[in-house]
């Protein structure tokens, strides 16, 4: 009923709290305090979960299950960032879940990066083409595996996808390799303004 | 009730000799065009999309053995769980079963002590390392384009070591969408290996991909067996007449019904043979999106339809004496289950009854995992492997369990 109440009272503030106090109690091992952990990421991937450093994401607003998924296989090392390894070696599941859940509720804010119309309008097309919103969903929020795309940085999503088309980006859904193989990188860049832009 | 997928119609038998080259325009005649009555699902629809598989354990208290139907005298049980992702199972000679996944990136061994299993990361961060084979002791392990061969590894499941690797050997390509492997040793001792496109319709260099190739065991004396297959991640040999047989799943983004999953024959001395990729899919229905004149001209057509967007994967043919004689020789097939179809469709165990002049009958094995009034399925069925026993096993790689089904007649009645 406490719960039930915080809730209500605090919005989706209290969940991302109520998550790391419910993880961070059934670890039980020595770890980083989670509050101490979303500090460090935050020190890259922003405070609030957006970022405002060249290609390196936004988390603000990603599907629990997308960050819970990409941290699991940083982890295993099937997805391998250099800056990243030594963190998410540390990484327990209750700090998987705690971190995730955490993220999920924040808000994405739109990039400071300049977003160009005309891209947006060319990039808006081909992600028709390509049936982007049958995963993404129409407003490109993402679900459970499958990421937001809506207000990332440009410069990210375009490295992604051009990773994706190079056979560079293990860690992913093979699909979107497929969807992706073939495009020229001034179709990727379009996609990448759309993208942000929603 | 467990037989309700055969009354609704899709259990074929094929009407057209695998083998025999099919007639230009016999498309036109007793084919099923691709079912455009929605056009929606050849568009983006959030119900068309593919589903997350969980990289974490699911409890055993929550594994769906007890949803499983099977026919009468047959029974399912957990055999082996606490491995996500689990996907195809080889045995290695001193009986540890060695498991491959894709996008987790491990494979598993799993041993038997005192009659209960034991499971261990044997390998991890590879890139969907689904190929597994094994000979003379040494476990084969293709990921995407990579090919590792870890000798005597029974005897050093603790700490594998470092491998032989034969990537430059097979030169794969590294192509990831469709470049997961199955792979096995033919009764001819040589390493069977496809590579399947890397889209779901397009036009490829047909002397890279859309084959099944064979290789001696270090990667030498590359043939191509099989041409025009979009993706097969399962096959076996006929006991009897040795021929290989192959599932190969259909495109997508082309509608509910179709074209169908396909169950095909490389029939004696059609080694090369072409089966219709990217022009001509299951029985005969020309593509709507890659177009040329005659598509369906020289293509081998299946030997039985796998019903539609069913991902039919693992194939194995049954040589035990614990079911009854009348599943000798009959193939088993585990089907995934359908991502790009409204109503989902498959998430089950067939059994394949093949005949002599190469064309098959499916009737259904294990259901139950599929909520039909729901819509929505509890497990996903990957590969079938047949124990010492008799016992086959089933791997479920959404709930990361192996499931064995065992027989015995019932009371009163006769094997």
């Amino acid at each position: 009923m406490t719960a039930v109440v915080a809730l209500q009272r605090y919005g989706v503030l209290a969940v991302g709290v109520i998550a790391m106090v419910l993880a961070a109690n059934s670890t039980g091992a020595q770890t980083m305090p989670i509050a101490e952990r979303i500090a460090q990421c935050g020190s890259c991937h922003g405070e609030d979960g957006n970022s405002r450093l060249p290609d390196v994401p936004s988390l603000a607003g990603q599907p629990a299950f997308f960050v819970m998924n990409q941290l699991f296989l940083m982890r295993e090392g099937v997805r391998r960032i250099e800056v990243m390894t030594p963190i998410v070696k540390e990484l327990t599941d209750g700090d998987l879940d705690a971190l995730s859940a955490h993220y999920a509720q924040l808000a994405p804010k739109a990039s400071d990066e300049t977003i160009d119309p005309a891209m947006v309008k060319q990039g808006d097309a081909l992600a028709q083409k390509l049936r982007c919103a049958s995963c993404h969903l129409l407003t490109l929020a993402g679900q459970d595996q499958m990421p937001r795309l809506a207000r990332q940085r440009v410069d990210y999503l375009f490295s992604t996808m051009k990773a994706m088309r190079d056979n560079q980006r293990p860690g992913t859904d093979t699909q979107m390799s497929s969807i992706v193989a073939g495009l020229s990188d001034a179709d990727l860049t379009a996609l990448a303004h759309y993208s942000a832009s929603r | 009730m467990r037989f309700t997928i055969a009354r609704r119609g899709w259990v074929v038998a094929a009407a057209v000799m695998a083998g025999a080259v099919m007639p230009a325009t016999a498309q036109q005649t007793g084919m099923s065009p691709l079912d455009l009555s929605n056009p929606a699902a050849s568009r983006q629809d959030a119900n068309l999309r593919s589903f997350p598989v969980p990289p974490t354990v699911t409890p055993l208290e929550r594994l769906p053995v007890g949803k499983l139907k099977l026919p009468a005298g047959f029974k399912a049980e957990v055999w082996s769980h606490g491995h996500p992702g689990a996907r195809t199972m080889v045995m290695g000679d001193k009986g540890t079963l060695f498991m491959g996944t894709r996008l987790i990136g491990r494979v598993y061994a799993i041993t038997t002590k005192d009659g209960k299993r034991e499971s261990k990361v044997l390998l991890q961060g590879l890139t969907q390392p689904n190929g597994l084979a094994f000979r003379n002791g040494a476990l084969y392990v293709f990921a995407i384009n990579r090919v590792f061969r870890y000798d005597n590894i029974e005897d050093k499941l603790d700490n594998p070591g470092d491998p032989v690797e034969l990537t430059d050997k097979f030169n794969l390509p590294d192509t990831v969408h469709h470049g997961w492997k199955y792979v096995e040793f033919g009764p001819d001792g040589k390493l069977y290996v496809p590579t399947g496109v890397n889209c779901n319709i397009c036009e490829v260099n047909p002397g890279i991909h859309g084959q099944i190739r064979r290789y001696n065991a270090d990667g030498s004396g590359m043939e191509i067996i099989a041409r025009g297959v979009r993706n097969t991640v399962g096959f076996d040999w006929h006991p009897a007449s040795k021929e290989l047989w192959f599932t190969d799943n259909g495109r997508d983004w082309a509608g509910n019904e179709g074209p169908q999953d396909e169950l095909n024959r490389v029939a004696k001395g059609m080694d090369g043979a072409n089966f219709g990729f990217p022009y001509c899919h299951a029985n005969g229905i020309a593509d709507i999106d890659i177009r040329r004149p005659n598509p369906c001209a020289g293509v081998v057509m299946p030997a039985a339809l796998l019903g539609p967007h069913s991902a039919g994967l693992g194939i194995k043919f049954y040589t035990g004496t614990m079911f009854p004689k009348t599943y000798q020789n009959a193939a088993f097939i585990a089907r995934r289950g359908s991502w790009n179809r409204e109503k989902k469709f498959g998430y089950d165990v067939v059994v394949a009854r093949t005949q002599a002049n190469g064309t098959a009958t499916i009737e259904p094995f294990m259901t139950g995992l599929l909520d039909e009034a729901k819509n929505e399925f509890a497990g996903r069925p990957t590969y079938v492997l047949q124990l010492k026993d008799g016992s086959l096993l089933v791997s479920d790689e959404q709930n990361g369990a192996i499931y064995r089904i065992t027989y015995a007649a019932p009371k009163g009645g006769k094997n």
